[in-house]
């Protein structure tokens, strides 16, 4: 880190200005991230990427116009020879495009002030990196030591400073640091369990990553000798990891771009009950801790929260300023004319089709930050001893796929430790077994949400989400049975 | 004192002011040596990346990315290290190793890590292009898509009410550099075509995602009549909304399964469990393990059954034009064709130099990377079920009831890859060895890999395949294959 160069934000923005661009936003990122992945209880490979990057949104057109021309453009390694070199050649390139139908401009406010993130960064970052290697092999013999035979997982860590100016003069400077942490454990083949850790502040981290290692040998010792699954209708308490993936497929279809493009089986469903009235979901960007916390978005409009699903009632859709205007043009029947569209503070320079790596083409559109479930009243053990019918106990799955996103069913696979619960006590591990969803019918089905909120982000689950365990009535299991 | 500098050491020296890519990677390898490292190897990648997308003939994106930057590995002590950074400069790299090699010191490994000896080569490769992307006016790219959409449109009738189109060109340059002498630059190009058609038809709907891609030039959309595909697909899909018809079938029936069908099988039942990485563990908490780790167990390779003697499964980079197509692999070894199970008896693991070592054998290129930013770990390219000798027709008449599977939609597997799923979105009756009309709504196959393999009883001699994107390892690595291949029979199968 160093590099970090604000005026170059000022000078990006002017020579786009001055190249001809109505709407600029210029976001410079400097990134100092680290992984360690480790398998068979050894650290397999250190990795270490060094990023420093200026994006440039830029557009083009009439204020009253269906769409205007964009372009996205990224300079590695910004100096300012580089930023008079290619930003007037990529305001010129504007002029050959044709219009985005997506694109339909920003809002001219200014903002002057915004909201205080408590905990984005932690000082400690700055010497975790000599210190990372010890604690993932305490996590491993931590997690040995409460029954694991192997041990597997990844450690990410780092630091990233982020700098924002529109072309209204909206934005600011502010940094991160974050330490996300998966631990799978095996005890004997085919019996496994796992934890996360996911966090900003480092202050607790051994500790959190030991519980991990120990939480995860113990499901996994826990889930040995498992026996092949019944089909059948089972009430299910999912962990926070599967409730994350679950129920972040059926938020993610609260955007109008996945309601466009047709993945989405919220559409046309505004205002109406979707769920059980027990679930109450937030977008959240201002949460304490959340990993994509922060206190503006890309526009540099000040974050907000958004009511998603409020008492099982499907509330709002996350917008930038763009797709809430479209959104408003392809429902002006529904929507109230005199009401001016907003945005909810969710514009991200993102990345929209089959995408790779960082280094792919971005855009702006509106993005979820974090998704913050509102608590109930239940511990996980009262939710267990609660059960009287056959119920199972999912910790984590993978695979989730759909047979028809508009309509939301879905099947996907349970891997790690997976119980069946009977007459309120956990009664033995399962496995070869396989849920057959629908999105809408389990939120509805949602029988009773856990009171301890745990923030859930990993390779299933790219929106950081802060979630309960949850028991949902009714659902069906299936396997293969040749 | 002084000495005169020769011209060989002025040109050294300018070099060392004014490193590109390639001399940075040069001497990032060298860095490494003289740092430690028993093994250093840099990639140099520089890349444009192009992409149009399309929603019912408007466009939403259109959008041109260069990018370059250097991914380096090091081993040091038996322990790895890698990184990247984009910033092309000595001090930056230098800085870069440094840290590399501090990190893997930090590290304790009861067994080290080794790599397999393998021939150090000096080479240049390249796809095969007619017609490059940059002799092609985005005009042009534009119109195509607008055709295609517009083709769609009219073909269906305009039951398929959201048409969204992903047009992407990447053309990539690489240069490999190892510290045991490989050199090797390549020049790849790729076009990818992927569209996700959404039908309604009275209500029902459908939803087809179809990936195809090459390594080649502009004249691939031509040459393979990637548009009549395209149409093709979306007149099935709406013929599936239309008139498919849920259908209970009480007893197992037999299958026959296109080579769309039969390439994902081929691809997650049995590509994935053959990379050596997941047998040995290293995607534990990523992508899983393998059942090979315990099928290994039952003897030698070579003799392990898999399936009927008429199983042959092949992975295969050396494919001109394919998706997954390189002639190096990322560690510099020389490409080929890898029969994974011949004859119906497992034959040979996806390895690279590590695994290659671990194994006591040598590596058969099977290290890919998907970016500067990413470490080379075991993948795919292009895996297929080897062709037989019947028409598909031969297939169909022997089956008294079953049906035709001929695409897919919905589909998983567990991360031991035994227990998949396969739901059919094109599927037919078949009756008294002819295929019906009658067309059959998400039939699902809901099997495990040996019965798979153990129920194939005959394979036609017809090739066919698309482009799929195949994900592996954190961060996601994205890189694309090839799923295809000919029709197989499957005898006795349930289906739901």
């Amino acid at each position: 880190m160093g590099r970090f160069d604000e005026e170059l934000l000022q000078m990006a923005v002017d020579q786009a200005s001055k190249s001809g661009a109505k709407e600029v936003i210029g976001e410079l990122v400097e990134e100092d991230a680290s992984q360690i992945r480790f398998s068979n209880s050894s650290i397999d490979v250190n990795k270490k990427w060094d990023r420093y990057y200026l994006d440039l949104f830029l557009s083009k057109g009439r204020i009253f116009s269906l769409g205007r021309k964009i372009s996205t453009l990224t300079i590695q390694d910004p100096n300012p020879k580089k930023i008079k070199n290619r930003v007037p050649k990529e305001v010129r390139k504007l002029e050959g495009l044709p219009k985005s139908k997506l694109y339909w401009g920003m809002d001219d406010d200014s903002h002057s002030s915004y909201p205080e993130v408590k905990g984005l960064y932690d000082g400690n970052i700055e010497d975790f990196s000599d210190r990372a290697p010890r604690l993932v092999e305490k996590t491993i013999r931590e997690s040995k030591e409460a029954g694991a035979k192997k041990v597997a997982g990844v450690l990410y860590f780092g630091k990233r400073k982020r700098g924002l100016l529109t072309g209204y003069g909206n934005g600011g400077t502010y940094k991160t640091s974050h330490c996300q942490a998966t631990v799978r454990s095996f005890h004997e083949s085919g019996s496994s369990g796992q934890r996360l850790v996911v966090k900003r502040d480092l202050s607790d981290v051994e500790k959190n990553l030991s519980d991990a290692g120990r939480k995860a040998g113990e499901l996994a010792k826990k889930s040995a000798d498992a026996r092949e699954g019944k089909e059948g209708t089972y009430d299910l308490i999912m962990s926070p990891t599967v409730g994350a993936n679950i129920f972040g497929n059926l938020l993610s279809g609260a955007n109008p771009i996945m309601m466009i493009a047709g993945m989405s089986c919220l559409k046309g469903k505004m205002g109406e009950r979707i769920s059980s009235e027990k679930l109450s979901v937030k977008d959240d960007p201002l949460v304490k801790g959340g990993l994509n916390s922060r206190p503006f978005d890309a526009e540099g409009t000040p974050s907000k929260k958004t009511s998603i699903i409020q008492d099982g009632e499907f509330t709002g859709l996350i917008n930038n300023t763009s797709s809430a205007k479209l959104w408003k043009f392809m429902n002006w029947k529904k929507l109230k004319f005199w009401v001016r569209p907003k945005t909810t503070s969710n514009s991200e320079l993102g990345q929209i089709g089959m995408t790779g790596t960082e280094n792919d083409p971005r855009t702006l559109i509106p993005q979820p930050s974090n998704y913050v479930f509102e608590p109930g009243t239940y511990s996980f053990e009262e939710m267990i001893s609660s059960s009287r019918r056959p119920t199972i106990y999912l910790t984590s799955n993978w695979y989730t796929r759909f047979t028809n996103m508009r309509e939301g069913k879905f099947s996907t696979v349970p891997r790690d430790a997976m119980f069946l619960i009977e007459d309120g006590e956990l009664k033995r591990p399962l496995d070869n077994l396989r849920l057959k969803g629908d999105l809408i019918e389990m939120a509805k089905n949602l029988d009773i949400i856990g009171k301890e909120l745990e923030q859930v982000k990993w390779w299933e689950v790219n929106t950081p989400t802060f979630i309960p365990h949850i028991k949902i009535r009714d659902c069906k299991f299936t396997r293969a049975r040749q | 004192m002084y000495q005169l500098l020769n011209i060989d050491d002025v040109f050294t020296l300018l070099k060392v002011f004014f490193m590109d890519g390639k001399s940075l990677s040069d001497h990032a390898v060298g860095y490494g040596g003289e740092k430690g490292a028993q093994y250093s190897e840099a990639r140099f990648v520089s890349s444009v990346d192009e992409n149009y997308i399309a929603r019912n003939g408007k466009f939403l994106s259109i959008q041109e990315k260069p990018s370059k930057g250097i991914g380096i590995r090091v081993l040091v002590d038996g322990c790895m290290s890698f990184g990247s950074t984009d910033r092309l400069n000595k001090k930056a790299v230098e800085n870069l190793i440094d840290s590399l090699i501090r990190s893997a010191r930090q590290t304790r490994r009861e067994e080290p890590i080794r790599l397999s000896e393998e021939k150090a080569v000096q080479t240049r490769w390249k796809s095969t292009v007619k017609l490059p992307f940059e002799d092609v006016s985005d005009e042009k790219k534009r119109d195509f898509i607008k055709d295609l959409d517009q083709t769609v449109k009219e073909e269906t009738g305009g039951a398929i009410k959201n048409r969204i189109v992903f047009l992407n060109t990447k053309k990539e340059d690489k240069y490999l550099v190892t510290s045991d002498g490989s050199r090797i630059n390549s020049n790849l190009s790729y076009i990818s075509i992927l569209t996700m058609m959404n039908a309604d038809v009275k209500g029902k709907k459908e939803q087809r995602l179809l990936g195809l891609g090459s390594t080649s030039g502009w004249e691939w959309l031509s040459k393979k009549n990637i548009k009549k595909r395209i149409v093709k697909e979306a007149k099935k899909l709406v013929k599936a909304v239309r008139i498919a018809k849920k259908v209970e079938f009480e007893k197992p029936i037999d299958v026959v399964v296109s080579g769309d069908v039969s390439g994902i099988m081929a691809h997650e039942n049995v590509g994935h469990p053959s990379e050596a990485d997941r047998i040995m563990g290293r995607e534990g908490a990523q992508a899983g393990e393998s059942f090979y780790r315990d099928l290994m167990n039952e003897g030698e390779m070579g003799k392990i059954k898999m399936g009927n003697e008429n199983v042959s499964i092949i992975d295969d980079p050396t494919m001109r034009g394919s998706p997954g197509h390189y002639l190096y692999d990322d560690e510099g070894v020389k490409a080929r064709k890898r029969y994974l199970v011949k004859d119906g008896y497992l034959n040979e693991l996806l390895l690279n130099r590590e695994y290659a070592h671990e194994f006591g054998t040598s590596s058969n290129a099977a290290s890919r990377s998907n970016s500067y930013s990413r470490e080379p770990i075991v993948r795919m390219s292009n895996t297929y079920f080897e062709p037989g000798e019947h028409t598909k027709e031969e297939l169909i008449e022997d089956v008294e009831k079953g049906i035709l599977m001929n695409s897919f939609t919905e589909w998983n597997i567990d991360d031991r890859r035994f227990h998949s799923k396969y739901v059919g979105l094109e599927a037919y009756l078949i009756k008294d060895g002819e295929v019906t009309d009658k067309m059959i709504k998400r039939p699902v196959l809901e099997l495990t890999t040996k019965s798979i393999l153990n129920s194939i009883d005959a394979v036609s001699k017809d090739y066919v395949s698309r482009m799929a994107a195949c994900g592996k390892s954190d961060p996601m690595q994205p890189v694309p294959v090839s799923v295809g291949g000919p029709h197989l029979r499957m005898r006795d199968i349930e289906v739901r």
